[in-house]
């Protein structure tokens, strides 16, 4: 399994044909296929690139939404 | 555009421009959910089908009415709908309803509809909690909507078998008890 430390997640923003991904819980996820993700951006306000973690706890769904999509790696602190 | 009015919103904390990015891929998606109901709802024939066609037309045009409650608040915060209409569809804060591959199956036609209401939920409750205590205006409407939103969910979870929905369908040709206020 892939480790990403937060840096290399940011590269992953959904912009200019990039792949989405996006962290939970120490997991990262590749939501490049959802509809609700095009171009890297969930809802206006969320980004791909990025850790989701605490965004999650006042959102209107849970972890088990990105469980619909591959699991490709883990978040480490440093490289 | 109500300048005190998005003054207000904007001194309370939000992001006035996401917040009307927001609202307007919103409206996409209802309007464009009315588009796809109408296939649907087309579709619901037969035994089964049948049962369903009333509440699906009833979703169908309470989610027009969604759409046209939407649009005067996009305009007050100083938004637009977007000139071209494809480009409007292609925003929509939901995937596209549409016909499964075998419209017979009256299931995968449930969970098209149960999808389509659980994405709205998840949205309008985000709206709901953006706005709350800050934007009173965009919440109670946001809110309005949410309440219907949850009713379609109910109905078409009920039909899957998913447990009862705790209320009756709409009688009398009445639509939108919640939103019918804020219409035009």
């Amino acid at each position: 399994m892939r480790r990403f430390t937060r840096e290399e997640l940011r590269q992953y923003d959904g912009r200019e044909g990039r792949p989405s991904y996006v962290a939970c819980n120490g997991r990262v996820y590749d939501v490049s296929d959802s509809f609700l993700w095009r171009d890297g951006v969930h809802q206006v306000t969320h980004r791909a690139g990025t850790d989701l973690t605490e965004a999650l706890r006042i959102a209107p769904h849970g972890e088990e939404l990105l469980e619909r999509f591959p699991v490709v790696g883990v978040i480490v602190d440093s490289a | 555009m109500a300048r005190v009015a998005r003054e207000m919103v904007e001194r309370a904390g939000i992001n006035v421009d996401e917040l009307v990015e927001l609202l307007v891929k919103n409206a996409a998606a209802e309007l464009t959910t009315y588009y796809y109901y109408t296939i649907l709802r087309v579709n619901l024939i037969g035994l089964e089908g049948e049962g369903l066609k009333q509440i699906a037309e009833a979703a169908r045009i309470e989610d027009r009415n969604h759409f046209e409650a939407l649009v005067p608040r996009i305009y007050e915060l100083g938004g637009k709908l977007p000139d071209d209409m494809k480009a409007f569809h292609d925003m929509s804060a939901c995937p596209p309803a549409n016909l499964p591959a075998d419209p017979t199956d009256v299931k995968a036609m449930l969970k098209v509809l149960v999808e389509a209401e659980r994405c709205a939920v998840r949205g309008y409750t985000h709206i709901c909690n953006l706005t709350a205590g800050k934007d009173h205006r965009t919440y109670q409407l946001a809110a309005a909507i949410l309440n219907e939103e949850i009713e379609h969910e109910s109905w078409f979870s009920e039909f899957l078998g998913e447990g009862p929905s705790g209320h009756f369908m709409r009688e009398g040709g009445v639509t939108s008890p919640f939103v019918s206020r804020y219409l035009p």
